[in-house]
């Protein structure tokens, strides 16, 4: 109970700092996707049952400002939750680089695969160029260390059990 | 014995929790995206829209409330010199108010003599925008709804250099705010008009690139640079609003049966941040 409940005050956080970092680089064309980044720390840090739905709903928050698709986002953060899951025996999340690289790597394959949903449920090209696409992975993998830091001290508990 | 199969117990139990959980997740996630966007899929929307809207509202809050320590420091340097130059600005427009007021009866009076209808005036709400995804520029979250007055269908201005230009419609509302689709969505159309020439067509979003003006006659004479203003044919849009500036006119086709011109519009997507929410009066709502 304890960890859902701080598992939700977290994720209003979240989406706080989202909406922040749209607010402000969202003018300059970068993407900076807080949610994700979220979603990633927290399967990193806790059991799947509560990475996946913590995952699946950070994937509904940003399905919900969309026009063309719903469920998107849901099924991406869902596949970089097992994808998570599927490194956590390989990598070591508690050092920074492995944080960076697997968050630059899943926001890469999230925002392109996204596109590719996009395509080929909606019909809808939403391709903003590669210098956006890149600036906003690498601002992701810079801003992990930050939020994986967030995340355990919040769940210094349940990651010790 | 049994204190031996309690661990494997458990751990065949999280194994089969690793394996389902995704598969459940993916499979929900896959039925939302084909499922059609109306019925089933709003009504998910309806209901994750209590959790979220109080939260998108907060966050906005939170941004704009961060924003405004710094915009309100400047301010308050500024706000001798803008006090003044809005005195002077002020005594400018009480001219400017007093000669239209005259303009306005006499027009009133030629209206009435050539027994014209009064002309629909245009009222609405500020909005600013709450939302917006870079990587897909085509739609954008404002701070307003219907609990404002925001409507579906209505038209989004946005200002440039001073003068008002269409940036959008708004498709979806709820209490305080609404999606505006932005005219580069695919998905976006309005009737307009060129200035020099005259000519009617339909502008139609396309993405990243220009927007299209199509339907025009072949033998249409309009040209690159001509401004395109909302037609008075729009049922949504009124007329006179400045949509873009024609960049080209497609050459010929042998088979085609009309020109299609490419327009540059003039509301940038990726700088909207406050837009002007039109909910349509006629001259007897006058407040």
């Amino acid at each position: 109970m304890t960890t859902t409940l701080k598992l939700f005050l977290l994720f209003l956080a979240a989406t706080v700092l989202h909406w922040a970092f749209m607010t402000v680089l969202g003018e300059v064309g970068l993407s900076v996707n807080v949610m994700l980044v979220f979603a990633c720390a927290v399967c990193a840090y806790l059991k799947p049952q509560y990475g996946y739905p913590a995952a699946f709903v950070c994937g509904l928050f940003l399905d919900f400002f969309g026009v063309k698709l719903f469920g998107n986002n849901a099924f991406t953060f869902t596949l970089c939750a097992m994808a998570i899951y599927a490194l956590e025996k390989r990598l070591d999340f508690d050092a920074p680089v492995p944080q960076m690289i697997s968050l630059w790597g899943l926001g890469l394959f999230a925002t392109l695969f996204n596109l590719l949903l996009l395509k080929v449920f909606a019909n809808f090209s939403a391709w903003m160029g590669f210098w956006p696409l890149l600036g906003g992975v690498t601002l992701n993998a810079v801003l992990a260390p930050a939020v994986f830091w967030a995340v355990r001290r919040a769940f210094a508990r349940e990651i010790k059990a | 014995m049994q204190r031996k199969s309690q661990p494997k117990k458990q751990a065949s139990q999280g194994s089969r929790r690793r394996k389902i959980l995704p598969a459940v997740f993916v499979l929900l996630s896959l039925l939302l995206m084909v499922l059609p966007l109306e019925s089933p899929v709003a009504s998910v929307k309806a209901l994750l829209s209590y959790i979220f809207i109080p939260q998108i509202r907060a966050a906005h809050a939170a941004v704009e409330y961060a924003e405004g320590v710094s915009a309100a420091v400047r301010d308050l340097l500024d706000t001798h010199r803008e006090n003044e130059r809005l005195r002077e600005e002020m005594d400018r427009l009480q001219l400017e108010n007093a000669q239209a007021k005259e303009v306005f009866a006499e027009n009133e009076l030629l209206r009435a003599a050539l027994g014209w209808q009064p002309p629909r005036i245009w009222g609405g709400v500020w909005a600013k925008t709450a939302y917006r995804e870079p990587t897909q520029w085509n739609s954008v979250v404002i701070d307003k709804g219907a609990q404002e007055g925001v409507s579906e269908r209505a038209a989004a201005i946005a200002l440039k250099d001073g003068q008002p230009v269409l940036a959008g419609v708004v498709v979806e509302t709820d209490d305080h705010t609404s999606k505006v689709l932005l005219v580069r969505d695919e998905d976006f159309s309005a009737a307009v008009s060129s200035s020099v020439s005259q000519e009617d067509g339909l502008l139609v979003g396309a993405g990243a690139a220009p927007l299209k003006m199509l339907y025009l006659p072949l033998l249409s004479e309009i040209a690159e640079g001509e401004r395109v203003y909302t037609s008075a044919s729009s049922s949504i849009f009124p007329a006179g609003i400045l949509v873009g500036e024609v960049l080209e006119v497609e050459e010929e086709h042998p088979s085609s049966t009309s020109l299609t011109a490419r327009v540059e519009p003039a509301a940038d997507a990726s700088a909207v941040r406050e837009l002007f929410i039109l909910t349509p009066k006629t001259a007897g709502d006058k407040k």
